[in-house]
């Protein structure tokens, strides 16, 4: 049928598109790369560097569990709509083969990062104490190279298995993913909550919250939706995708972003009307930094930019089914998740106040130019949608009512 | 009713056997020009909305405001209760207690909502209607089990006795039939 | 590749069986509901289980009359653990309560439309756990004829309700919940109730099913408003599912009482509510379609997909339970630290092991395929869900209130028999409200199964689903 010649049409591929997004990834990585080179060895330090670096590390590798989520949902309920969204988000989550590279860093950089439970001093306080069988710089790295371990499996083994299925057309291969995906969360539910402690909690040793594994990971699900809208936005201005990917593929990405935005307020609701109410002084402090001086009106930003504003911005259908507004709202919201993160992370070391640096930023492109160039060059290595899914022709077809 | 004892008309009923066939059927008398006609289904039929040319209902608007006339009830009434018109300290919180009164703020917005949706709902379709003249036909009865009909009414503008019949007669449905007001 | 059968059933798996079998058609699907309550009378059976039922309502009503009449001295409560049965009891029918709204709504939004088949009743089941659970607070307020003090009624005293205490917050959590509910499950069947009306061959049910029916005929004019306010209602009842038993949380949350204090207990408590509601689901669901002959309705594939989602639930509890426990021993606090320890070792230990048990070990089972379609095993990992999630309202509202932060108030609860026989009789409740609705409306949502049959798409001309491929 006619829907079927669409998906194999000539969109399927980047062509030359991927060498563009390659080079265009590369240069602003460079450019990056060498403008934080210099600020680190003109003065600014390498504690500001590993900082910036820990926020800029945290936001990436939520954008890429975040897609490694989505695929893994997919396959795990068979959703039929996603099927031609499947491979961006495929492409994406792949990405933390790179973020493995980019963790080596984040070792060299504990001492400035991690320093309240790695100082000597860290003993003799009776609240850190306690916990210095865990967080230690071995145990800390072990830990990391079983997470970094188990997501480069997932990852790769689910966009292998899609990729093979684009030449075997083998249906077993779809019964086999969907098989492995249910373990698979379980295994990501438990990496993530662990990786979210170690990786920004324990930034603030004392500090304590069990909803915040959720709290990570519900930030990062909205930043990959967003990234996936956009991504796939992109390619179809660069005309692909844009007989396979229709307006009813956007407005459900859309309704994605829109869910997952109301689930990061109510997990973030729920953190802090319970700490605030409680008021138990250990828990309270986490908060209390985020209430002074100059980081009071980011939390607020954050209150109103990262639930407010897009919870009526993508509330009604009109704007999901636009796509100049989907692309201008999912721009916003990875916006302001990398704000978020910054949020969580910063006020720990820079309780006094915002200490926003250059390098925050040139990092952020360093990063993010490394992340587009692995994401291009892997679009340009199979087809842009799993073409022989075999549910591929219900996804096509699909329609919201 | 009118004057010389019989009752007034109140349109013809067609009935079809199929989705596919109601849905062509409605495409043809949306583009015949009738106004005054319906569709009655088992169960919503997709794609009749299409062939009827029937736009998008504002209910979700009005449920929009209700919500926020929820919230916004929600959040005065805790601030006059609490903050303003019997003030009293507890636990150590604020008169008003923005977290503590989300909750209910919350729970309000969602109340308002849906009772607009379904009193909207009701409303806009002139529900409950207990007294119809289609359901003096005994073939209708099965409009709500497993038939599928098409009534066009005779106040419609277009309609014409003769020449209506005719055309619903070749709209290809299994049986049609007059229905008194 | 695999074996041609291989592949057939990898087909199957893919792409799903049909929802409906038994090669029914419309008039198939109106005809075996309504059956179900167009006969003349009940079964013998019906009538046995309405006797034991309408006994133990009638016990939960003496219960109450006894309760009243003497006061709270007749529960097992006193100090230090002023919460026991009827809060424990009250959350756990809250609980049971969250399944039908998931299935209606949040399924719903996902588009599974295997839903169809079990929603009516899970939204049944929701309402008439919700009332059981209201029965709770009601009784356990001490003086009840000052209940109505929980509403923003004007009084002479002029003092308004607390706003800042999370049990005002259940008031308005759970009433809003019922309401919405409510007209989810009745909204919902006005397509079904003008079915039976139409059907209808005496003139007191054509009057009475015709009363609820508002006059519904199907026009499609009417339809488009409904499905749309039908989604909003969804909209809005998913994020509130959520709420309410985060409130619920919030009523153990916000007090600095080691083991209730944890931010995690809100999403915590919703994925408990909805795992123990779907073992409820699934525990009705089972013997319904059995008696009622409802096999093409509600098939396997059905009853499979609740497992899973028993199996996910129950996951996410498991999750929950070692997050906290991880956290209580990475939160260096000693009160913490000895709260979980007293959980599963102290006095209670017997409680906190059922509840681990039955909850997180248990439904491991639903890995294997075959036990997912296993009548016998669903419905003994049901039975123990729901017990095991009871034990976990226990083990959180009892252990945490028996050992506070100082040893010498601390006590022992346990409850007398009318603690029991009240629990019992909540039981008999909601059966007795479940029989008369098995009885009298249709159990199966019959427009909305319809409009999943492959018939209800134009281009279907009864051919397998190759063709449109």
């Amino acid at each position: 049928m006619h829907k079927e010649i669409r998906a194999v049409g000539d969109n399927r591929s980047t062509g030359e598109l991927s060498g563009k997004i390659v080079r265009f990834g590369v240069i602003l990585a460079a450019v990056g790369a060498a403008a934080s080179l210099i600020l680190l060895f003109t003065g600014t330090g390498a504690e500001r560097f590993f900082r910036s670096y820990l926020v800029n590390f945290a936001y990436f590798l939520s954008l890429s569990l975040g897609a490694l989520f989505f695929v893994l949902i997919q396959h795990v309920t068979g959703a039929k709509w996603s099927i031609v969204v499947r491979r961006v988000a495929e492409v994406l989550s792949a990405n933390i083969g790179l973020l493995a590279i980019l963790f080596i860093p984040m070792i060299l950089g504990m001492g400035y990062t991690y320093h309240e439970w790695l100082t000597p001093d860290a003993a003799e306080d009776p609240a850190i104490a306690s916990k210095l069988g865990f967080l230690n710089r071995n145990f800390f790295i072990v830990r990391w190279v079983v997470y970094l371990g188990i997501w480069y499996l997932l990852t790769s083994w689910f966009y292998r298995g899609s990729v093979r299925q684009d030449e075997t057309g083998d249906i077993l291969l779809t019964l086999r993913m969907k098989r492995l995906s249910a373990p698979s969360l379980v295994l990501f539910a438990l990496t993530v909550t662990f990786a979210s402690f170690d990786l920004l909690m324990s930034i603030n040793p004392r500090w304590y919250s069990t909803i915040f594994g959720v709290y990570y990971f519900s930030g990062g699900a909205v930043g990959a939706f967003a990234l996936i809208t956009a991504a796939l936005i992109f390619l179809q201005r660069c005309g692909r995708l844009g007989m396979s990917v229709t307006t009813e593929h956007l407005h459900d990405m859309g309704k994605l972003i829109f869910a997952f935005i109301v689930f990061w307020a109510y997990i973030g609701f729920s953190q802090y009307m319970l700490i605030w109410y409680g008021n138990i002084p250990e828990e309270t402090e986490w908060f209390l930094h985020r209430q002074t001086g100059s980081w009071t009106p980011v939390s607020w930003f954050i209150l109103f930019g990262h639930f407010a504003l897009p919870f009526l911005g993508l509330i009604s259908r009109i704007p999901k089914r636009a796509k100049g507004a989907l692309a201008v709202g999912a721009a916003w919201v990875l916006f302001v998740h990398w704000v978020d993160i910054y949020w969580i992370a910063m006020p720990e070391w820079y309780p006094n106040g915002v200490a926003f640096h250059l390098l925050d930023a040139t990092l952020f492109a360093a990063m993010a130019g490394l992340f587009i160039a692995a994401a291009g060059r892997r679009l340009g290595k199979a087809s842009l949608v799993p073409e022989k899914d075999p549910r591929l022709a219900d996804s096509l077809a699909f329609e919201n009512f | 009713m009118s004057g010389d004892g019989k009752r007034k008309r109140y349109g013809y009923l067609v009935e079809f056997a199929d989705v596919s066939s109601i849905i062509e059927a409605a495409r043809r008398v949306r583009d015949e020009g009738y106004v005054k006609w319906d569709c009655h289904t088992p169960f919503p039929v997709h794609g009749l909305d299409g062939a009827m040319g029937i736009r998008m209902t504002i209910l979700p608007w009005i449920v929009f405001g209700a919500g926020t006339a929820g919230f916004l009830t929600g959040i005065g009434m805790q601030w006059w209760m609490n903050a303003f018109d019997y003030a009293y300290r507890i636990s150590g919180k604020p008169f008003w207690s923005i977290p503590a009164n989300i909750p209910v703020a919350f729970e309000m917005t969602v109340l308002f909502a849906a009772i607009s949706a379904f009193i909207g709902m009701l409303g806009m379709n002139r529900l409950p209607e207990y007294h119809h003249p289609l359901f003096r036909s005994e073939r209708f009865r099965r409009a709500t089990a497993d038939r599928f009909f098409i009534a066009v009414e005779a106040d419609d503008p277009l309609f014409d006795e003769e020449k209506t019949l005719a055309f619903l007669e070749s709209l290809g449905g299994t049986a049609i039939e007059e229905v008194e007001d | 590749m695999g074996t041609p059968t291989a592949e057939k059933a990898a087909e199957e798996q893919i792409h799903g069986v049909p929802l409906v079998q038994g090669g029914l058609d419309f008039t198939g699907v109106t005809d075996t509901v309504c059956s179900v309550c167009e006969r003349p009378g009940a079964t013998k059976g019906w009538y046995i289980s309405f006797a034991i039922a309408s006994t133990g309502a009638l016990t939960l009503f003496a219960m109450i009359i006894y309760l009243f009449w003497t006061g709270v001295g007749v529960w097992g409560v006193n100090q230090p653990v002023g919460w026991g049965f009827a809060i424990v009891n009250f959350v756990f029918w809250v609980g049971i309560g969250h399944a039908g709204t998931l299935i209606s709504a949040i399924l719903f939004l996902f588009r599974q439309r295997w839903r169809t088949g079990i929603n009516r009743f899970a939204e049944a089941m929701t309402i008439f756990a919700v009332i059981c659970a209201g029965v709770f607070p009601g009784i356990h307020v001490g003086r009840v004829w000052f209940a109505w003090w929980m509403f923003p009624l004007p009084y002479q005293q002029l003092v308004w309700p607390q706003f800042r205490s999370p049990l005002l917050w259940d008031v308005f959590a759970v009433s809003t919940y019922f309401t919405v509910s409510l007209l989810f499950w009745y909204m919902g069947m006005i397509p079904d109730l003008a079915t039976i009306r139409d059907r209808a061959t005496s003139t007191i049910r054509r009057l009475l099913y015709g009363l609820f029916a508002l006059g519904w005929r199907g026009s499609n004019r009417q339809w488009h408003r409904y499905e749309r306010a039908y989604l909003l209602l969804a909209a809005l009842a998913t994020p509130l599912v959520l709420s309410v038993h985060s409130v619920v949380s919030f009523d153990f949350a916000v007090a600095q009482v080691p083991g209730w204090h944890t931010t995690i207990l809100p999403p915590y408590f919703v994925a408990g509510a909805i795992f123990s509601g779907f073992a409820m689901v699934l525990f009705l669901a089972v013997p319904a379609r059995q008696i009622y002959g409802l096999k093409n309705l509600i098939t396997l594939q059905h009853l499979e997909n609740m497992n899973k989602i028993i199996l996910a639930t129950g996951m996410m509890v498991g999750y929950a339970y070692s997050t906290e426990f991880f956290v209580a021993w990475y939160s260096g606090n000693p009160y913490e630290q000895f709260t979980f320890m007293n959980r599963a070792f102290g006095p209670y230990w017997w409680a906190y092991w059922t509840m681990a048990t039955c909850n997180v070990i248990i439904p491991q089972v639903f890995w294997i395929r075959a036990a997912r379609r296993s009548i016998p095993v669903m419905l003994t990992v049901a039975f123990f869900v729901n017990v095991g999630m009871w034990f976990e309202r226990f083990v959180i509202v009892v252990t945490s209130l028996s050992r506070d932060f100082i040893p010498s108030s601390w006590g022992f609860y346990w409850p007398t028999w009318v603690d029991i026989l009240t629990l019992l009789g909540s039981f008999g409740l909601f059966f007795t409200l479940f029989l008369l609705f098995l009885r009298f409306l249709p159990m199966i949502a019959m427009a909305e199964v319809k409009n999943v049959m492959p018939q209800a798409h134009a281009g279907h001309h009864g051919g397998h689903r190759k063709e449109q491929v």
